[in-house]
């Protein structure tokens, strides 16, 4: 298990224009940086990076009718050691496994939520366990709380 | 005379003659179909059917006598009514069925049969006496009742699976336009120079931050006409602190459940917002850290949000600065039938929120 170290680079997958926006000043406000932006899962599969980002935030309806699942199936494949985080307004349809995601934010997320759950997240991938309480804003994935209850 | 050949003296005596056992014409002559069957004869055979008999299956007496009741069964005569019957009559003891019966035409009908062992004095069975009677229209009625159940169920399923899908579709956009709100508001505010416009743009936020957070516990609940106020001023306390970015201020929350009304939601939700703000802004402004206690209870249909901090406490009267923030506290405590009081401890403030649980605002 690779523990990237901050700051990480953080890949968003969203295809509204203003919520892409904010989540990328939000995540350079957590001091990270930003990998690059897709809509779609078309523009996920345009990076040709060998080196894939840390973390992925992605959206789960994206344009062009593609899906958040297919995206992170995608990622999963091409780059095993990033981690998938779901942003959505819809939790509901993420698979029991995840589909190997590490969590989701649910929408709406506030920047204080983000902010917290980015915290979060970054205990948990470069020193897991993560140390501090899991926030509201944050629902890790059943294999991922696993894991970490099992290395406290 | 053998006894066992008794039956066919009603055959023989006409009732109207005056003669013969009255119960055996009595039986002759009554509406309901009767047989009566010997089992120790080889396969049971039938020894006696009245004229009711005759015309619920239009066999004659002469096609009836010395068969097995098996006859009236067909195709669609269901085996396992058959075998409870052929049960019961190796048991000895008595059955009452509905079974599909064939008329010597081919047309069938339901048949309510019951049907009893007769014993002698030793206790030994010699009879066995079925009555039959047609009982179509009855179970086709219960048969077209359960279809027409069954086909208005599937209806109501397939209109509450398009309401489900609707209502799930409303809730995705409206968390949609929240986060898209949210979004646009603290793009503004990145963008903005001046510090206290800043902060006016700083306080829509959170409350549309509230309002977001609200709607997304609403649709965590599988009961979404009820609403957990406890649940929620727990989170909006996390929420908030954690907004500051400030490690210096403690929580100690004491929350029970409280199950309001949904229409309830949104205003318990931003009072407690303004009231957590205020909190922050005034009691531990300049950096000051402390503990800020929350506690959540239900006691007689009211509901109780305290919010205390230890802060240096509120100089004057009235506590909490004139605008926007206050107007709004008590306009929304108004609306929820309740009232938002302060009052200062030897250290810090306590503002208490009340309101009854069950009054929706409709």
């Amino acid at each position: 298990m690779i523990h990237p170290q901050p700051p990480f680079s953080v890949l968003i997958v969203e295809d509204e224009a203003v919520l892409a926006m904010d989540l990328e000043a939000i995540v350079e406000d957590c001091g990270h940086n930003v990998f690059g932006e897709a809509m779609a899962l078309d523009e996920v599969e345009a990076f040709d990076q060998a080196q894939g980002p840390d973390v992925a935030l992605v959206d789960l309806n994206l344009a062009r009718g593609s899906s958040g699942l297919d995206v992170c199936a995608y990622i999963r494949r091409h780059w095993p050691d990033t981690a998938v985080i779901f942003v959505t307004a819809n939790p509901k349809q993420i698979p029991g496994d995840f589909g190997g995601a590490h969590g989701v934010i649910p929408k709406p997320f506030s920047r204080s939520g983000l902010l917290l759950a980015m915290r979060f997240i970054e205990q948990g991938l470069s020193h897991p366990p993560p140390t501090g309480d899991q926030p509201p804003s944050f629902f890790p994935a059943p294999h991922i709380a696993q894991a970490w209850s099992a290395a406290r | 005379m053998e006894q066992r050949d008794d039956w066919h003296l009603t055959e023989a005596i006409g009732h109207e003659l005056g003669r013969g056992d009255p119960f055996a014409a009595a039986i002759r002559g009554t509406r309901m179909a009767m047989v009566i069957t010997d089992p120790r004869q080889t396969d049971n055979p039938i020894v006696f059917a009245n004229q009711a008999f005759q015309t619920l299956t239009g066999y004659s007496r002469d096609e009836i006598i010395g068969r097995n009741c098996r006859f009236l069964q067909g195709p669609e005569t269901e085996k396992a009514t058959t075998a409870a019957i052929r049960t019961s009559i190796e048991a000895g003891v008595d059955i009452q069925v509905d079974i599909l019966n064939y008329r010597k035409d081919g047309s069938t009908f339901w048949n309510a049969l019951f049907l009893s062992p007769v014993r002698g004095e030793d206790g030994a069975i010699q009879f066995f006496f079925a009555s039959q009677l047609d009982v179509t229209d009855r179970v086709d009625s219960k048969r077209k009742v359960e279809d027409e159940v069954q086909i208005r169920t599937a209806a109501l399923e397939s209109a509450l699976a398009a309401k489900t899908l609707l209502l799930h579709e409303v809730d995705h956009r409206v968390k949609n336009n929240l986060t898209m709100i949210g979004s646009l508001l603290r793009l503004q505010a990145r963008s903005l120079e001046d510090p206290a416009l800043s902060r006016t743009l700083d306080s829509m936020l959170e409350r549309v931050d509230a309002l977001a957070t609200v709607h997304r516990r609403l649709y965590q609940s599988d009961d979404i006409s009820r609403f957990d106020v406890g649940a929620l001023a727990e989170t909006l306390v996390a929420d908030v602190i954690a907004s500051t970015g400030r490690t210096n201020i403690a929580i100690a929350s004491d929350i029970e459940p409280i199950e309001v009304p949904s229409s309830h939601a949104s205003a318990v939700g931003l009072i407690i917002n303004e009231l957590l703000t205020n909190a922050v802004k005034h009691a531990y402004a300049d950096g000051r850290g402390g503990v800020l206690s929350l506690s959540a209870k239900a006691r007689d249909g009211r509901a109780s949000i305290i919010i205390e901090d230890d802060g240096p406490g509120m100089p004057t009267s009235p506590v909490v600065k004139k605008g926007l923030g206050l107007t709004l506290i008590q306009r929304l405590s108004r609306q929820v039938s309740g009232k938002t009081d302060w009052s200062p401890l030897s250290s810090g403030t306590r503002v208490t929120v009340e309101f009854p649980i069950g009054s929706a605002v409709e």
